[in-house]
């Protein structure tokens, strides 16, 4: 039971109006109202006259009392959670009635940002996403559970180590800043979604559109996500449930190298191609013996544990709801973690009434040590995939197997299992959110509310960098780094409400004032030279050298003011109208604030006496149209700052320097993102079927771009200027439809979003490049005009070519010097002169594919049967391309690695191969260049998760002493359907949203079977 | 009795948001960092800002390698490390993608644009003269320096100076080779008259007049204007920077900042500039070293030392050395085969290993100009001008220990500088200057096989006089910047 106190005592408020109005009572009727599966009373049910705006809600003990007017035909009772469920009075005086279990979606109360509205009168986007949907998933936070759960909401996540959030992208990738929602905890607007303990969740709300998010105005253009945990009720007996489950995981895949023999054998090839006289490495018989596969070495089992308690009740006059868990992440990579601790206490109190004062608070320490598993350097992985296959783990003589042994052929890569040992990081994050609201009712309808918050945060890292002597990368001295930070944010909303209702006028509005603050404070201290590198030596204290320190503060305001008016005529018309006024200390004081509108307009056609289409249930058509802002950039950015610059020593004298850090715009002002949204929704077949279309078209003006910082500028940081624009358009169709067999219920769910990306205009027409990769910073990724965000960058190719003609007689060659020095042989890589000029140069790079889905998509499917319930959860994506970064320099022998197995299939004659290029320490003809040799198809079917449960026959379990109980097995990352051939197609963004698809041997997400017990007391 | 609780409520509240309800809540500060308008307000200000002109010297990609890597083009070096970019460099077959031609770019107009804010700004502090003087001159140096970089390996490139930040004008297009030396020239004179002549020893390593004199020398000398490169020259050979006694001095920790040392990047170890990367990169890839072995010197430039040339030992270790510094601090035999790359050398110039046995130290400084550069300078110009170079080359040689010449052509004078200057980055720009002058054929010297580690490679003349800009420059510039012949 998600009962929504507050929110419900919202809704019930406007039929009490209602039956104010009602001044003509001719008669009333009273009764019960209880829960069909309980027997409980139930609470704050709305009770209203069908066709009219009267009603009542029944009281703690489930009792409602109601007048009634001659005409009235029928009672509609209406509670979240259960059917709405529709009594004719017939000339009753008692009515008992008992409510089922919801099945249906459009009873629903949403929650809106600053009030809640029932989804029938829902005219922006709002999707809903209830608690049950995403809890004991073995999932470190519910950022990951929301996967796929709806339409236009998208989760990438690059990698999957422990603890790793991913990012959320509502309606596309907005803007090319911080593209994140806006998270709303509670009322706190802010909070770290994955700070929340996924059990506690009771619903998440995401607004989509213009209309529906506005009233968070300057942080609502990527949308907004708000989640509401669980509350007590007033009058309920103490519940304690339990939730507990362990998991195991492994891998997907790994990467197939090649043996030591075949390597060896290449490696050896590449010298006689290039005619060049043999390393002496190559000819040791040592070197053929296949020793470790570093990945199987490097992964192993992961282990997932959790376990909740959560107390639930109330009295008459409080309610609370207490809950403790623990959550611990050991992850498929040895020495990876996440562990998370958290509790949470939400009480509601009546102090009088008039009066209701509630709060909420949460406490939660996560900690985990961050792993490299990202550079294409010396990540783990990365470094696992390439280390030589006949070193060992360790030698006979203790010491760590090290491609030291043959200068430079072995590579410059440490051990990635002495690396895995080595490392002795730690990152704790304690996040405390807490806010206290009061509602005081000044008069009938219109009430006073005050919401304070506090977000607050202490983060603090260590980091012990051991000696390293005998690696390829060596660390001559040994270091510890700490660091220490704390950030809050301190919230206070004063807002008034009020709702009217005259005659066939329903009036909903609500206006208010809310500010809030983000402070940041931190330093960090490291110290070099530590004598003895023990565990109970690696503190500060014991450094012999000063390392480094520093420190730093800052601090950000925004201060608004909002309103919104809800207006329903007849049940069939609404218009809802968002007005707010946003001040950022964001940007200096002629342009800190903005104003951002927004109209929307419902019309519920099958309320329409005309509509007489007996299959259709509820039909509505929805569209609005506003502007919502953003200021998630860098702050400060007015000014031209003078920092730190860098130290430097004279002699031994060492120093410090300052310079300018920072170009300043002194315009710096809001981006502004302009949204219409066209939204039917619809319910046929006796309410089984619920269909769900949106189309939207956003356009994100004033977009704040640092245009690319050419090189004699030096290494200032450019601020951003307003001048890109940036459009998503899209279709996102949401259906479920639920019904039952005999003893079998089902649902079936499905969602897909259609989402186009294109950039309009950027600065001065040029591009902006993003992160380059590896030893021969490559670059994969650039942002241009006309098209989509972060487009792969590079060359065509058509295949190899095999023989000597082919090349002489090529077009693309014809005027290249490379063909003439005889510098591209049979073997090599045909580029495409894209430019004619015949011959193969920068000139000829081009877009060679995108990193965006064209549909994303996902299936939910749950089963009831008797005792047994069975859900299936899928996610998809289609038309999308992956660079393969990793492969790029898997397959060049150019490099002194191990390399993909597929290798072997090298070109080694006319006709062997038209896909891997001939083995060659020269690069002469850049044959590993980024190229369309390296982009794959993304697309992919996942079966994320699968869960089997089984609940215990209740008479069995009272027996024990217990009340429901429930035991189920689950699985995440099941089954995998895809043509990629990395270790996972699950990609993220890196480099803020200038690059994204781009695999560079990330941590990859891993299958997880879980066993779990939900015990309720 | 409801309206007091009302009224509690209320007070509870406002009191409660006192802190988020301040009349200046959008008022923010740069905490801990300032405002150009509220900067160079002293002298304290102002050596700040001299500092910050040389603290992106000891980069790892700067001067930490990629700067020092340009002469793995030359016959001196070989390409040892492993990375595929800096065998098309030593092979001459580049494109302009190639990493080596941006890693420096931005760090070398990220210097000269400190030194235009120095340049903007020390004049109007009130302060003391002399070392408002320095400073000033600290930041001509730096920018002078800079360009003579960027004019070395790309000839023509944008000149950025004071008018360009006053106008925020830097997407412009490449100087001619005659605004490019003529700004440089005209820096480096303006630092060596504000320059001290030599700094005490809090601020060793700044810059001085010899530094100024040294570059504009070699300027003069490239430009070939040999009275002028002989002029500056002697004034850094009759000022007060005698050739140390002992020629490895200047490659020795506790001697490297001697007068000779004209400029040099500054190090220390354990100190907070961090490791010497350089020595990271020269270093043998092995114990007790564990460096990187990046630049080798080949067999080549082992066989151009005279018999009994004491600079041999200090610039090349080879097989069965015997080195300082091992396990415990005892000296140990160096195994060619078994500890260095391919070509069985390593530089020693660049990496010293600590006496006790643990590993390299990073207390040497990476030389950039010493005096004895200078003195083949003012040699060079004199027998280029039809004089006798004789004096400085044998103060070079005598310093060595080596019998003097008489009568010095130019072939002795290119094997003096190639052995004195043995892997400090000039091989291959001399190469290309007497090239340019027809006393060598750089085409034929390069298309020598001088084995296994030094194949082959074809120079094409005048491509290859200039490297290519950075293609992201090109990219970037919207037409502006327009590549080097040949590499179009």
């Amino acid at each position: 039971m998600k009962l929504r106190f507050m929110l419900k005592r919202f809704f019930a408020l406007v039929v009490t109006v209602a039956s104010f109005q009602a001044a003509m009572a001719q008669s009333s009727v009273t009764g019960k109202v209880t829960d069909q599966s309980t027997g409980a009373p139930l609470s704050n049910v709305s009770v209203t006259v069908k066709g009219s705006n009267r009603g009542t809600t029944t009281s703690s003990t489930g009792v409602y009392k109601l007048s009634l007017q001659s005409g009235d035909a029928s009672l509609v009772f209406s509670s979240t959670g259960f059917a709405e469920t529709e009594i004719a009075i017939g000339g009753k005086s008692t009515i008992d009635v008992s409510l089922a279990m919801s099945s249906t979606k459009l009873s629903e109360i949403v929650v809106v940002g600053y009030g809640s509205q029932s989804k029938k009168d829902v005219t922006g986007a709002v999707s809903s996403i209830k608690g049950e949907q995403i809890q004991n998933l073995p999932v470190s936070g519910a950022t990951q559970a929301l996967q796929g759960r709806v339409a236009g909401v998208n989760v990438v996540r690059n990698g999957g180590s422990p603890g790793n959030a991913g990012s959320i992208r509502i309606r596309g990738t907005g803007t090319i800043n911080n593209a994140d929602p806006l998270i709303v905890i509670d009322g706190i607007p802010s909070g770290d979604l994955n700070s929340v303990n996924p059990n506690d969740i009771a619903s998440v709300e995401i607004l989509k559109d213009a209309s529906a998010s506005a009233i968070y105005g300057t942080r609502a253009a990527n949308g907004v996500v708000i989640v509401t945990t669980k509350r007590g009720n007033f009058e309920q007996p103490l519940k304690v449930t339990v939730n507990s489950y362990t998991g195991i995981s492994k891998a997907r895949k790994t990467l197939d190298v090649l043996d030591a023999k075949t390597l060896v054998t290449l490696k050896k090839e590449r010298y006689l191609n290039d005619g060049i006289d043999m390393v002496e490495a190559w000819n040791d018989p040592y070197n053929l013996v296949q020793r470790t596969n570093w990945q199987d070495e490097l992964f192993g089992n992961g282990l997932t544990n959790n376990t909740d308690v959560s107390l639930t009740g109330g009295s008459a006059k409080s309610s609370y709801m207490i809950s403790a868990g623990s959550y611990n992440e050991k992850g498929i990579i040895k020495n990876s973690y996440f562990k998370r601790y958290s509790l949470r206490i939400n009480s509601d109190h009546k102090i009088s009434n008039r009066l209701k004062v509630g709060q909420s608070l949460q406490l939660t320490r996560g900690t985990d040590n961050s792993l490299n598993t990202l550079s294409s350097q010396d990540g783990l992985i990365w470094s696992a995939v390439r280390f030589m296959p006949f070193l060992p783990i360790k030698n006979d003589d203790g010491t760590w197997g090290s491609s030291q042994v043959s200068a430079n052929e072995f590579g410059d890569i440490n051990n990635p299992i002495y690396t895995v040992n080595s490392v002795d990081a730690t990152n704790i994050n304690t996040r405390l959110l807490a806010n206290v609201n009061a509602e005081y009712k000044i008069l009938e309808g219109l009430k006073f509310k005050a919401n304070l918050g506090v977000d607050g945060s202490q983060g603090t890292n260590r980091n012990f960098a051991e000696i390293i002597r005998g690696q390829t990368r060596a660390r001559a001295n040994n270091s510890l780094s700490r660091s220490f930070g704390e950030g809050y944010s301190l919230l206070s909303e004063y807002f008034l409400s009020y709702n009217k209702i005259f005659g066939k006028h329903k009036i909903d509005a609500v206006a208010g004032y809310t500010a809030q603050t983000f402070n940041g404070d931190g330093f960090y201290a490291s110290k070099r030279d530590f004598p003895n590198e023990d565990f109970s030596q690696r503190y500060l204290d014991a450094g012999q050298n000063f390392g480094g320190i520093g420190g730093n503060r800052s601090y950000d305001a925004l201060q608004s003011g909002f309103a919104r008016v809800n207006y329903d005529f007849a049940k069939r018309y609404l218009l809802t109208a968002t007005f707010r006024a946003d001040g950022s200390s964001k940007f200096d004081k002629s342009n800190r604030w903005g104003y951002f509108p927004a109209f929307s307009a419902a019309w519920r056609i099958s309320n329409e006496k005309f509509f007489n289409v007996s299959f259709i249930n509820d039909l509505k058509l929805t569209g609005g149209w506003g502007q919502l802002g953003n200021q998630n950039v860098a702050s400060l950015q007015y000014l031209a700052l003078i920092g730190g610059a860098g130290h430097y020593v004279f002699g031994d004298n060492q120093v410090v320097s300052s310079a300018q850090v920072r170009l300043p715009n002194y315009s710096i002002s809001w981006e502004t993102a302009e949204m219409t949204n066209i939204g039917l929704s619809a319910e046929m077949f006796n309410k089984s079927l619920q269909v769900n279309l949106n189309y939207f078209n956003k356009t994100t003006n004033d977009m704040l771009l640092a245009p690319p910082t050419i090189g004699t500028v030096g290494r200032l940081s450019i601020p951003d200027k307003n001048v890109g624009v940036l459009s998503n358009k899209g279709i996102e169709i949401d259906l479920s439809y639920n019904n039952k067999i005999g003893e079998l219920s089902y649902r079936l769910g499905a969602n897909a979003s259609f989402i186009q990306n294109k950039v309009i205009k950027l600065f001065d027409g040029n591009f902006i490049g993003s992160t380059i990769y590896g030893r021969q910073s490559q670059e994969i990724s650039r942002t241009y005009e006309g098209l989509p965000l972060g487009i792969f960058y590079g060359w065509k190719t058509n295949g190899l070519y095999q023989t000597q003609a082919e090349i002489d007689s090529d077009p693309n060659l014809k005027n290249d010097s490379r063909r003439t020095d005889g510098l591209v042989t049979p073997g090599d890589v045909r580029f495409l002169d894209i430019n004619g000029d015949g011959k193969i140069d920068e000139g000829d790079r081009t877009n060679i594919g995108s990193p965006h889905a064209k549909m994303v998509y996902g299936f939910n499917t749950d089963f009831n049967y008797k005792s047994f319930d069975l859900s299936l959860f899928f996610l998809g994506s289609q038309g999308v391309k992956i660079f393969n970064a990793d492969r790029m320099q898997g397959i060049d022998p150019t490099y002194p690695f191990n390399m993909y197995a597929e290798t072997a299939n090298r070109w080694t004659g006319p006709g062997t191969s038209n896909t891997i290029p001939r083995m060659s320490t020269k690069r002469n003809n850049l044959n590993y260049r980024t190229s369309d040799m390296f982009i794959e198809d993304g697309s992919f079917l996942r079966l994320k998760n699968i869960s089997l449960g089984y609940t215990f026959n209740e008479g069995f379990t009272k027996k024990l002493g217990i009340g429901r109980t429930r035991f189920y097995v689950s699985g995440q990352n099941v089954l995998t359907f895809t043509k990629y051939k990395g270790l996972d197609p699950e990609l993220g963004y890196i480099d803020g949203n200038k690059q994204l698809n781009v695999d560079y041997a990330q941590y990859p997400q891993a299958r997880t079977w879980t066993l779990g017990l939900n015990v309720s007391l | 009795m409801k309206h007091n609780n009302f009224y509690k409520a209320i007070f509870i509240l406002l009191t409660l948001s006192m802190a988020a309800c301040k009349k200046d809540l959008l008022d923010t500060t740069s905490y801990g960092q300032v405002t150009s308008n509220t900067f160079y307000r002293n002298a304290t200000d102002a050596v700040l800002a001299s500092n910050a002109l040389y603290s992106l010297l000891e980069d790892e990609m700067f001067f930490g390698h990629p700067e020092q890597a340009w002469d793995i083009c030359s016959d001196d070096q070989w390409r040892s490390g492993d990375w595929g970019n800096e065998q098309a460099l030593e092979e001459l077959t580049f494109d302009p993608s190639n990493p080596q031609f941006g890693w420096s770019w931005s760090m070398r107009y990220e210097i000269i644009s400190r030194a235009n804010s120095v340049l903007l700004n020390v004049p109007n502090i009130d302060m003391d003269k002399a070392l408002q003087d320095r400073i000033i001159g600290e930041a001509y140096f730096m920018r002078g320096f800079m360009y003579w970089q960027l004019y070395k390996y790309y000839g023509q490139v944008p000149v950025i100076t004071e008018e360009n930040v006053k106008s925020n004008t830097y997407n412009v297009p490449k100087g001619t080779m005659e605004e490019v030396e003529a700004r440089i020239e005209s820096d480096l004179k303006m630092a060596g008259d504000l320059l001290l002549a030599t700094n005490d020893a809090e601020n060793v390593g700044r810059a001085t007049k010899g530094a100024a004199w040294g570059y504009l020398s070699k300027l003069y000398l490239y430009k070939q204007d040999f009275a002028k490169a002989i002029e500056y020259g002697n004034k850094v050979i009759s000022g007060p920077y005698p050739l140390a006694s002992n020629y490895g001095d200047n490659f020795e920790p506790a001697t490297d900042n001697n007068p000779e040392m004209l400029f040099n990047v500054q190090q220390v170890a354990g100190g907070w500039t961090g490791d010497n990367n350089a020595s990271w990169y020269y270093a043998p890839r092995h114990m007790p070293w564990d460096g990187w072995g990046f630049q080798e010197p080949t067999d080549d430039l082992v066989a151009e030392f005279e018999e009994g040339d004491p600079r041999l030992e200090y610039t090349v270790a080879r097989d069965g050395d015997i080195i300082q510094g091992g396990s415990n601090g005892e000296p140990f035999q160096y195994n060619a085969t078994e500890m260095s790359g391919k070509a069985g050398h390593y530089f020693k110039k660049y990496t010293k290993l600590k006496s006790d046995g643990t590993g390299m130290n990073h207390d040497l400084d990476i030389p950039l100009l010493r005096a004895a550069d200078i003195y083949l300078v003012v040699a060079e110009s004199k027998i280029r001008s039809g004089q006798s170079g004789d004096a400085e080359i044998n103060a070079v040689r005598e310093r060595a220990g080596l019998s003097p010449v008489s009568g010095a052509d130019m072939h002795a004078l290119i094997h003096e500088r190639r052995v004195e200057l043995a892997g400090e980055n000039e091989r291959h720009l001399d190469l290309i200057r007497w090239d340019k002058a027809n006393i060598v054929d750089i085409v034929a010297l390069y298309a020598q096989d001088r084995g296994q580690w030094k194949r082959p490679r074809s120079f094409s003349r005048p491509k290859h006089y200039y490297f290519p800009l950075p293609q992201r420059e090109i990219d970037l510039s919207n037409g502006v910047l327009v590549q080097n012949p040949n590499y179009q």
